[in-house]
């Protein structure tokens, strides 16, 4: 198949070319990630230090931090602003959009993915998508203050709080975009994999990344319509007077609001109906880049493959069964709280099987300590911590007391964005000779690793501590509290280890953009790896095979074959 | 054999990612268990039971997979001597002991779990000390019915400085109700029904002390019930985002001995007195416009 010659515009901006695209959205997602790393940093330099006045940092918000101190509706608008970014932007669209666009053509033997043009359009959909996020800090009352769950009618009446003025409906118009790019990369994904798999490739012989894919476009084409729905209906109650979420008798302000009829219950049900796909939608590519790391660094065939691939799929079955616990102590029906509990709990069964898989896949190997497997036994360690808190919070009956507290933090922060994180950054130290034709640096990654590894622990393991001495989420001081008190020293700690945490990521983004230049160059197989990615040439150009699509004679994980000469077996060798 | 990446078998890698692994275990398990829950003051010590029970089996589970996690890590490093991987991956045993045992584990957790949940969102007891509790951008009301036992209306309407809860004196019903602003008085070992509603956006109603939590909703009418066991004063925190001042939307909940609330009553509120004496057979009513 020939591919036209491609000049600047076409080769680099309106590229149909999925690497391409690809390369766009880790572009995109990494300067977005880096916003929401500063935010994070600002949020906790507030609980680490609160309401310390910091004149120098007047200067870069003048109205967030007029005399160098915080102001609460800041602080709000920054809590609110790192988690949209972070779990749309930066953690949806890295493993999802960014290696899911990049890596699927590859591991199943296809030129391109099934619908190139819509492929760039969905890029296309989600920047001014991003840009008006960003945008929404610098209008009149500061960018969306109603958390990332948007809560009416915090969020729906625009005198509730400052950043429920333009900055909500910026918030809401920019959802939309992430929705619209969102669906058409899931039906792409799907359609692609369906389709083009390369003769050989049955489903059962697929990389566990492309099953994980596959099943995450699925999650995203279901899910995702209800937060544009939702997102819809918060418009036009904010904007035309409806009252789809708000019921009669609200009074803010001093003033009695005309709406009558709605409820706010409504919008958790829709919000929280993709927000727990939503969560799989970061897990899941993450579990699968993990297994493909760990099979090529530990030189051994992921331990039970179909098990890998039916948990995936009961898992993304499942996360449309349990969004109702976010809403234990909502005031919806405790009966119906009771079928969640259920529901959640059964999570931890597919979940179990990923954790004890790795185990076994790590156990019985001649482990190779590279940057990626170093991100990918991270991801391990950080899935089962993780996975384990939500045990807790699973159990509606001891989710009364843990329910909105810093244990939920702690909890999401290890499983969906950690492991998701670790899972992004090890797929990028392994994937990046694909990507440029170069490595990274070893020895910064290692750093990397190093750092972020120990650094994020240290964050986010104390904030189980706060959760359970009753430290609640979101609040810009918790010393109003005096039970809470005591607990300062603990938000100090997390604080320091918070800005190294970010200091550390300054590396990655440095070897990143440094390595396109000065890194070594790359062989089409560095790591000996048995995937058919590995048949392209160093740098596949647009096509990615030079020459016809190599056929897949086995499953990408024939690693220290008993019999064969060399440890490893590709998956395009007969 | 093939290739190595460069640099890729150190055997540093390997020791310090076991080491860093087990230290973090340690160190993060050590410090877990001087941070407890808030001093229990109800009756639902039966949820930190399986707080505690939930922490032992996850905290169990936890230790064991990352000790074993990094012991494996350290094992299996590529320059041991003899290095070999193996090309076993599958295990149908093994792959159902894990599974079957997971499952075996959690049931019991769901069960226990479902049972105290139907116990916490029961019924609440015909004497139970009733007080609607009004959130606000940042104040608690709470609405104590009176002698009566029953709330009198409140109409949006009438909300107002000198009536935060919108009381409508013109219903008989309201003659004996007050309001008390971010304190709630109630006796001890008497159990304490909580009705909610809002005035304005989501709180959430948060007795740490008391392991109880409940959201507030505008348009619906929430409740809550518990048996205080210990007095004392103890804080009240809001624990769903509501605004700017979320943070500071905080409230005092002292629990008296019966006596001391009857005196309290009689010196703060001589209409509800007789609630103190003869609680109210039937249980109160909350309407809303």
């Amino acid at each position: 198949m020939e591919h036209e010659k491609q000049g600047f515009v076409s080769k680099y901006i309106f590229s149909f070319d999925h690497k391409m695209i690809g390369k766009q959205y880790f572009t995109l997602a990494m300067s977005m990630g880096f916003i929401g790393g500063i935010l994070a940093v600002l949020i906790r330099l507030q609980l680490g230090f609160p309401s310390q006045p910091w004149p120098f940092l007047e200067n870069l918000f003048p109205v967030g931090m007029a005399s160098g101190i915080m102001t609460p509706e800041f602080y709000v608008s920054l809590f609110t602003m790192h988690g949209t970014i972070m779990v749309f932007f930066l953690l949806s669209l890295l493993p999802v959009s960014g290696f899911g666009n990049f890596l699927i053509p590859l591991q199943i033997g296809a030129r391109d993915m099934a619908f190139p043009f819509l492929n760039m359009l969905s890029f296309w959909t989600v920047v001014p998508g991003a840009i008006i996020i960003i945008i929404s800090f610098f209008v009149e009352g500061g960018a969306a203050a109603s958390g990332w769950t948007a809560y009416p009618p915090l969020s729906a009446i625009r005198s509730a709080i400052p950043g429920s003025d333009a900055g909500q409906t910026l918030w809401l118009v920019g959802m939309i975009f992430f929705v619209a790019s969102f669906t058409m990369g899931g039906l792409n994904f799907v359609v692609t994999i369906l389709n083009l798999r390369t003769k050989g490739l049955r489903m059962m012989r697929m990389p566990l990344t492309t099953w994980a894919q596959f099943v995450v476009g699925i999650l995203g084409l279901l899910s995702f319509p209800a937060l544009a729905a939702g997102a819809l209906l918060l418009t036009f109650d904010r904007s035309l007077g409806t009252s789809f979420f708000l019921p009669a008798g609200i009074f803010i302000g001093d003033t009695l609001m005309p709406h009558e009829g709605g409820t706010p219950l409504l919008w958790q049900h829709l919000f929280w109906f993709l927000g727990h796909p939503e969560v799989y939608i970061i897990m899941l590519p993450a579990m699968g880049f993990t297994s493909d790391i760990l099979a090529t660094f530990c030189r051994r065939p992921i331990f039970g493959y179909r098990s890998m691939v039916y948990a995936i799929m009961a898992i993304g079955t499942l996360s449309f069964l349990v969004w109702g616990h976010h809403m234990f102590v909502s005031g919806m029906s405790p009966f119906l709280g009771s079928l969640f509990v259920v529901t959640t709990l059964a999570i931890a069964i597919p979940s179990a099987v990923k954790a004890f898989n790795w185990l076994f896949t790590i156990a019985r190997a001649r482990i190779q300590f590279t940057s990626a497997s170093l991100f990918g036994l991270g991801v391990v360690s950080l899935f089962v911590t993780g996975g384990l808190t939500g045990i807790f919070l699973g159990t509606n009956a001891v989710d009364i007391q843990l329910h909105d507290t810093y244990f939920v933090v702690g909890h999401f922060h290890f499983i969906m964005a950690g492991a998701g994180l670790f899972g992004a950054f090890g797929a990028v130290y392994y994937w990046y000779p694909k990507m440029f034709g170069r490595m990274l640096s070893e020895r910064l990654g290692k750093i990397h690793f190093w750092i972020t590894f120990v650094a994020y622990y240290a964050v986010f393991f104390p904030m189980h501590y706060l959760g359970v001495s009753g430290m609640m989420r979101r609040i810009y001081d918790p010393n109003v509290y005096e039970y809470l008190q005591p607990l300062q020293p603990v938000n100090l700690f997390i604080t320091i280890s918070a800005f190294v945490l970010f200091a550390g990521q300054l590396i990655f983004i440095y070897n990143y953009f440094a390595s396109m230049r000065t890194g070594a160059p790359a062989t089409a197989n560095p790591w000996n790896a048995a995937g058919l990615e590995w048949s392209t040439p160093p740098h596949p150009g647009h096509g990615n095979w030079e020459g016809e699509i190599p056929p897949a004679h086995r499953w990408p994980y024939d690693y220290s074959e008993p019999g064969k000469k060399r440890d490893f077996t590709p998956q395009w060798e007969a | 054999m093939a290739d190595e990446p460069k640099g890729s078998r150190g055997s540093l890698q390997g020791i310090a990612m076991a080491v860093v692994i087990w230290a973090i275990v340690v160190l993060s398990s050590l410090y877990y268990v001087r941070y407890g829950v808030p001093e229990l003051a109800s009756d639902r010590g039966y949820l930190d039971s399986l707080y505690y029970v939930i922490l032992g089996i996850t905290g169990a589970a936890y230790i064991l997979y990352q000790l074993a996690l990094g012991y494996v890590i350290y094992r299996y490093r590529g320059d041991r001597p003899g290095a070999e991987s193996s090309y076993w991956h599958e295990s149908h045993k093994l792959e159902l002991t894990w599974t079957i045992g997971t499952a075996a584990i959690m049931i019991p957790i769901v069960f226990t779990g479902l049972i105290y949940w139907d116990r916490v969102k029961g019924p609440a007891p015909e004497d139970a000390v009733t007080v609607m509790a009004v959130g606000a951008q940042f104040q608690w009301d709470f609405h104590y019915p009176g002698a009566d036992g029953e709330f009198g209306r409140f109409d949006p309407t009438l909300y107002a400085i000198d009536n935060q809860i919108g009381l409508d004196e013109t219903d008989p019903a309201a003659a004996d109700d007050w309001v008390l602003t971010n304190q709630l008085v109630i006796p001890v070992n008497r159990p304490t029904r909580i009705l909610m509603r809002s005035k304005d956006v989501q709180h959430a109603i948060f007795l740490p002390n008391f392991r109880v939590k409940q959201d507030l909703v505008p348009g619906m009418t929430t409740e809550v019930w518990f048996t205080p066991v210990k007095t004392g004063s103890y804080e009240v925190a809001c624990a769903e985002l509501c605004g700017l001042g979320h943070y500071r939307m905080r409230a005092f909940l002292e629990v008296m001995e019966e006596a001391d609330y009857r005196q309290w009553l009689s010196d703060n509120a001589p209409a509800a007195v007789a609630d103190a004496a003869d609680p109210a057979p039937e249980a109160p009513s909350a309407s809303a416009e």
